[in-house]
Protein backbone atom coordinates (compact mmCIF):
# COMPACT_ATOMS: atom_id res chain seq x y z
CA UNK A 1 0.00 0.00 0.00
CA UNK A 2 2.73 2.45 0.97
CA UNK A 3 4.71 1.43 -2.12
CA UNK A 4 1.76 2.31 -4.37
CA UNK A 5 1.28 5.67 -2.62
CA UNK A 6 4.99 6.41 -2.90
CA UNK A 7 5.05 5.53 -6.61
CA UNK A 8 1.98 7.70 -7.33
CA UNK A 9 3.29 10.69 -5.37
CA UNK A 10 6.76 10.43 -6.93
CA UNK A 11 5.18 10.22 -10.40
CA UNK A 12 3.06 13.31 -9.81
CA UNK A 13 5.97 15.25 -8.28
CA UNK A 14 8.25 14.57 -11.24
CA UNK A 15 5.51 15.08 -13.85
CA UNK A 16 4.54 18.43 -12.36
CA UNK A 17 8.16 19.54 -12.34
CA UNK A 18 8.63 18.49 -15.99
CA UNK A 19 5.45 20.37 -16.91
CA UNK A 20 6.88 23.45 -15.18
CA UNK A 21 10.05 23.06 -17.22
CA UNK A 22 8.35 22.62 -20.61
CA UNK A 23 5.25 24.86 -20.65
CA UNK A 24 5.80 28.26 -22.23
CA UNK A 25 3.00 30.05 -20.37
CA UNK A 26 3.90 30.91 -16.75
CA UNK A 27 0.38 30.11 -15.51
CA UNK A 28 0.64 26.48 -16.69
CA UNK A 29 4.16 26.30 -15.28
CA UNK A 30 2.87 27.53 -11.89
CA UNK A 31 0.07 24.95 -11.89
CA UNK A 32 2.59 22.20 -12.67
CA UNK A 33 4.77 23.37 -9.79
CA UNK A 34 1.68 23.40 -7.53
CA UNK A 35 1.05 19.71 -8.32
CA UNK A 36 4.70 18.96 -7.64
CA UNK A 37 4.69 20.84 -4.31
CA UNK A 38 1.55 19.09 -3.05
CA UNK A 39 2.99 15.68 -4.03
CA UNK A 40 6.20 16.46 -2.12
CA UNK A 41 3.95 17.28 0.85
CA UNK A 42 2.43 13.81 0.51
CA UNK A 43 5.93 12.32 0.53
CA UNK A 44 6.58 14.22 3.79
CA UNK A 45 3.49 12.55 5.24
CA UNK A 46 4.83 9.13 4.17
CA UNK A 47 8.08 9.98 5.97
CA UNK A 48 6.03 10.57 9.17
CA UNK A 49 6.84 14.30 9.19
CA UNK A 50 3.27 15.39 9.86
CA UNK A 51 4.18 18.95 10.88
CA UNK A 52 6.28 19.43 7.74
CA UNK A 53 3.34 18.09 5.72
CA UNK A 54 1.09 20.80 7.19
CA UNK A 55 3.73 23.50 6.68
CA UNK A 56 4.21 22.40 3.08
CA UNK A 57 0.49 22.57 2.32
CA UNK A 58 -0.16 25.83 4.19
CA UNK A 59 2.98 27.82 3.41
CA UNK A 60 4.02 26.50 0.00
CA UNK A 61 0.79 25.49 -1.70
CA UNK A 62 -1.37 27.91 0.26
CA UNK A 63 0.70 31.07 0.53
CA UNK A 64 3.65 31.14 -1.86
CA UNK A 65 2.01 29.52 -4.88
CA UNK A 66 -1.23 31.48 -4.40
CA UNK A 67 0.79 34.71 -4.22
CA UNK A 68 2.58 33.73 -7.42
CA UNK A 69 -0.68 32.87 -9.24
CA UNK A 70 -2.28 36.13 -8.06
CA UNK A 71 0.65 38.12 -9.40
CA UNK A 72 0.62 36.25 -12.71
CA UNK A 73 -3.09 36.98 -13.17
CA UNK A 74 -2.74 40.57 -11.98
CA UNK A 75 0.08 41.40 -14.38
CA UNK A 76 -2.03 40.24 -17.37
CA UNK A 77 0.88 38.73 -19.27
CA UNK A 78 0.29 38.34 -22.99
CA UNK A 79 2.06 36.14 -25.49
CA UNK A 80 4.15 39.00 -26.82
CA UNK A 81 5.57 39.67 -23.35
CA UNK A 82 6.98 36.17 -23.11
CA UNK A 83 10.67 35.87 -23.99
CA UNK A 84 11.79 33.95 -27.06
CA UNK A 85 13.65 30.78 -26.16
CA UNK A 86 15.19 29.48 -29.39
CA UNK A 87 17.96 27.48 -27.70
CA UNK A 88 15.76 25.93 -24.99
CA UNK A 89 15.99 22.28 -26.09
CA UNK A 90 19.75 22.47 -26.56
CA UNK A 91 20.15 24.01 -23.10
CA UNK A 92 17.89 21.35 -21.53
CA UNK A 93 20.11 18.68 -23.08
CA UNK A 94 23.18 20.48 -21.76
CA UNK A 95 21.63 20.65 -18.29
CA UNK A 96 20.85 16.92 -18.33
CA UNK A 97 24.43 16.21 -19.41
CA UNK A 98 25.72 18.32 -16.49
CA UNK A 99 23.37 16.90 -13.86
CA UNK A 100 23.60 13.16 -14.74
CA UNK A 101 27.13 12.57 -13.33
CA UNK A 102 26.31 14.52 -10.15
CA UNK A 103 23.13 12.46 -9.68
CA UNK A 104 25.02 9.22 -10.30
CA UNK A 105 27.68 10.17 -7.76
CA UNK A 106 25.22 11.12 -5.00
CA UNK A 107 22.85 8.19 -5.58
CA UNK A 108 25.78 5.77 -5.65
CA UNK A 109 26.87 7.10 -2.25
CA UNK A 110 23.33 6.85 -0.88
CA UNK A 111 22.94 3.28 -2.19
CA UNK A 112 26.01 2.23 -0.19
CA UNK A 113 24.50 3.42 3.10
CA UNK A 114 23.08 0.69 5.35
CA UNK A 115 19.39 -0.05 5.05
CA UNK A 116 17.09 1.23 7.79
CA UNK A 117 13.43 0.96 8.59
CA UNK A 118 11.55 3.73 6.74
CA UNK A 119 7.99 2.76 7.70
CA UNK A 120 5.47 5.21 9.14
CA UNK A 121 5.96 5.96 12.84
CA UNK A 122 2.66 6.02 14.68
CA UNK A 123 3.47 8.48 17.47
CA UNK A 124 6.25 10.55 18.95
CA UNK A 125 7.98 11.59 15.73
CA UNK A 126 7.49 14.69 13.63
CA UNK A 127 4.33 15.96 15.30
CA UNK A 128 3.71 19.50 16.50
CA UNK A 129 4.68 18.78 20.11
CA UNK A 130 7.99 17.06 19.38
CA UNK A 131 9.00 19.62 16.74
CA UNK A 132 8.09 22.48 19.09
CA UNK A 133 10.10 21.06 21.96
CA UNK A 134 13.22 20.67 19.82
CA UNK A 135 12.69 24.04 18.12
CA UNK A 136 12.48 25.99 21.39
CA UNK A 137 15.10 23.99 23.29
CA UNK A 138 17.96 23.29 20.90
CA UNK A 139 17.32 25.66 18.01
CA UNK A 140 16.22 28.85 19.79
CA UNK A 141 18.89 31.22 18.41
CA UNK A 142 18.50 30.09 14.75
CA UNK A 143 14.73 30.43 15.21
CA UNK A 144 15.06 34.02 16.42
CA UNK A 145 17.47 34.85 13.58
CA UNK A 146 14.97 33.44 11.06
CA UNK A 147 12.25 35.62 12.57
CA UNK A 148 14.47 38.70 12.13
CA UNK A 149 15.08 37.64 8.52
CA UNK A 150 11.32 37.45 7.90
CA UNK A 151 10.89 40.92 9.44
CA UNK A 152 13.59 42.31 7.15
CA UNK A 153 11.89 40.72 4.12
CA UNK A 154 8.56 42.23 5.19
CA UNK A 155 10.07 45.72 5.52
CA UNK A 156 11.89 45.29 2.22
CA UNK A 157 8.78 44.35 0.30
CA UNK A 158 6.85 47.28 1.82
CA UNK A 159 9.64 49.68 0.81
CA UNK A 160 9.71 48.23 -2.72
CA UNK A 161 5.93 48.45 -3.07
CA UNK A 162 5.60 52.10 -2.02
CA UNK A 163 4.48 54.65 -4.55
CA UNK A 164 7.29 56.48 -6.24
CA UNK A 165 7.57 59.36 -8.64
CA UNK A 166 7.57 58.76 -12.38
CA UNK A 167 11.15 59.83 -12.88
CA UNK A 168 12.37 57.41 -10.26
CA UNK A 169 10.64 54.54 -12.00
CA UNK A 170 12.28 55.15 -15.37
CA UNK B 1 10.71 0.84 -3.06
CA UNK B 2 10.06 3.10 -0.07
CA UNK B 3 13.69 2.88 0.88
CA UNK B 4 16.24 5.61 1.39
CA UNK B 5 17.34 5.23 -2.23
CA UNK B 6 13.81 5.76 -3.58
CA UNK B 7 13.30 9.04 -1.74
CA UNK B 8 16.82 10.21 -2.58
CA UNK B 9 16.20 9.46 -6.27
CA UNK B 10 12.98 11.49 -6.34
CA UNK B 11 14.61 14.39 -4.56
CA UNK B 12 17.68 14.40 -6.82
CA UNK B 13 15.47 14.27 -9.94
CA UNK B 14 13.48 17.27 -8.68
CA UNK B 15 16.68 19.15 -7.85
CA UNK B 16 18.09 18.42 -11.32
CA UNK B 17 14.91 19.66 -13.00
CA UNK B 18 15.25 22.86 -10.96
CA UNK B 19 18.86 23.36 -12.08
CA UNK B 20 17.91 22.65 -15.71
CA UNK B 21 15.07 25.18 -15.43
CA UNK B 22 17.48 27.87 -14.23
CA UNK B 23 19.90 27.03 -17.07
CA UNK B 24 17.47 26.60 -19.95
CA UNK B 25 14.54 28.99 -19.45
CA UNK B 26 14.57 32.73 -19.94
CA UNK B 27 11.19 33.56 -18.40
CA UNK B 28 11.92 35.16 -15.02
CA UNK B 29 8.85 33.60 -13.35
CA UNK B 30 9.88 30.10 -14.44
CA UNK B 31 13.36 30.73 -13.03
CA UNK B 32 11.78 31.74 -9.72
CA UNK B 33 9.68 28.56 -9.75
CA UNK B 34 12.78 26.48 -10.50
CA UNK B 35 14.49 27.95 -7.43
CA UNK B 36 11.43 27.05 -5.34
CA UNK B 37 11.55 23.52 -6.76
CA UNK B 38 15.20 23.18 -5.77
CA UNK B 39 14.42 24.31 -2.22
CA UNK B 40 11.60 21.74 -2.15
CA UNK B 41 13.90 18.95 -3.29
CA UNK B 42 16.41 19.85 -0.58
CA UNK B 43 13.58 19.80 1.98
CA UNK B 44 12.64 16.30 0.82
CA UNK B 45 16.26 15.19 1.22
CA UNK B 46 16.45 16.66 4.73
CA UNK B 47 13.18 15.07 5.85
CA UNK B 48 14.24 11.72 4.35
CA UNK B 49 17.45 11.71 6.34
CA UNK B 50 15.60 12.88 9.45
CA UNK B 51 13.45 9.76 9.18
CA UNK B 52 16.48 7.60 8.31
CA UNK B 53 18.37 8.62 11.43
CA UNK B 54 15.19 8.91 13.54
CA UNK B 55 16.27 12.41 14.54
CA UNK B 56 14.09 15.48 14.09
CA UNK B 57 16.85 18.08 13.56
CA UNK B 58 16.57 17.64 9.80
CA UNK B 59 12.91 18.62 9.96
CA UNK B 60 13.79 21.76 11.94
CA UNK B 61 16.30 22.77 9.25
CA UNK B 62 13.70 22.19 6.56
CA UNK B 63 11.22 24.44 8.44
CA UNK B 64 13.89 27.15 8.31
CA UNK B 65 14.33 26.53 4.58
CA UNK B 66 10.57 27.10 4.17
CA UNK B 67 10.85 30.39 6.10
CA UNK B 68 13.71 31.51 3.85
CA UNK B 69 11.65 30.53 0.79
CA UNK B 70 8.78 32.70 2.04
CA UNK B 71 11.10 35.68 2.57
CA UNK B 72 12.59 35.10 -0.87
CA UNK B 73 9.12 34.99 -2.45
CA UNK B 74 8.20 38.39 -1.01
CA UNK B 75 11.37 40.16 -2.17
CA UNK B 76 11.74 38.38 -5.52
CA UNK B 77 8.15 38.93 -6.61
CA UNK B 78 8.09 42.61 -5.65
CA UNK B 79 11.33 43.21 -7.58
CA UNK B 80 9.91 41.38 -10.61
CA UNK B 81 6.71 43.44 -10.48
CA UNK B 82 8.68 46.69 -10.42
CA UNK B 83 10.88 45.60 -13.32
CA UNK B 84 7.91 44.31 -15.35
CA UNK B 85 6.01 47.57 -14.83
CA UNK B 86 8.90 49.69 -16.03
CA UNK B 87 10.18 47.40 -18.83
CA UNK B 88 7.09 45.42 -19.92
CA UNK B 89 8.82 42.12 -20.59
CA UNK B 90 9.67 38.98 -18.68
CA UNK B 91 13.07 38.21 -20.18
CA UNK B 92 16.00 37.71 -17.82
CA UNK B 93 17.69 40.51 -19.77
CA UNK B 94 15.67 43.04 -17.73
CA UNK B 95 18.16 42.53 -14.93
CA UNK B 96 20.95 44.10 -16.97
CA UNK B 97 19.14 47.33 -16.05
CA UNK B 98 20.54 46.98 -12.53
CA UNK B 99 24.10 47.69 -13.60
CA UNK B 100 23.36 51.16 -14.97
CA UNK B 101 24.31 54.08 -12.80
CA UNK B 102 21.66 56.14 -11.07
CA UNK B 103 21.85 59.87 -11.68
Amino acid sequence: MIDILFAALAFFAITGAVAMLLYKSPIYAALGLLISVISVGGLFALLSASFMFMVQIIVYAGAIMTLLLFILMYLNIEDKDLPQEPRRNFLIGLGIAIMLPINALILDTVAKMPQADMSIVEEGFGGVKEIGLILYKDWLIPFELISILLLVALIGSVVLAKKRKAKELN
Amino acid sequence: MTSLLGYATVSMILFSIGVIGVIARRNIFVIYMSIELMLNAINLFLVTFARYHFNMDGQIVSIMVVAIAAAEAAIFLSVIILLFRSKGKLDTDIFTELKQEVE
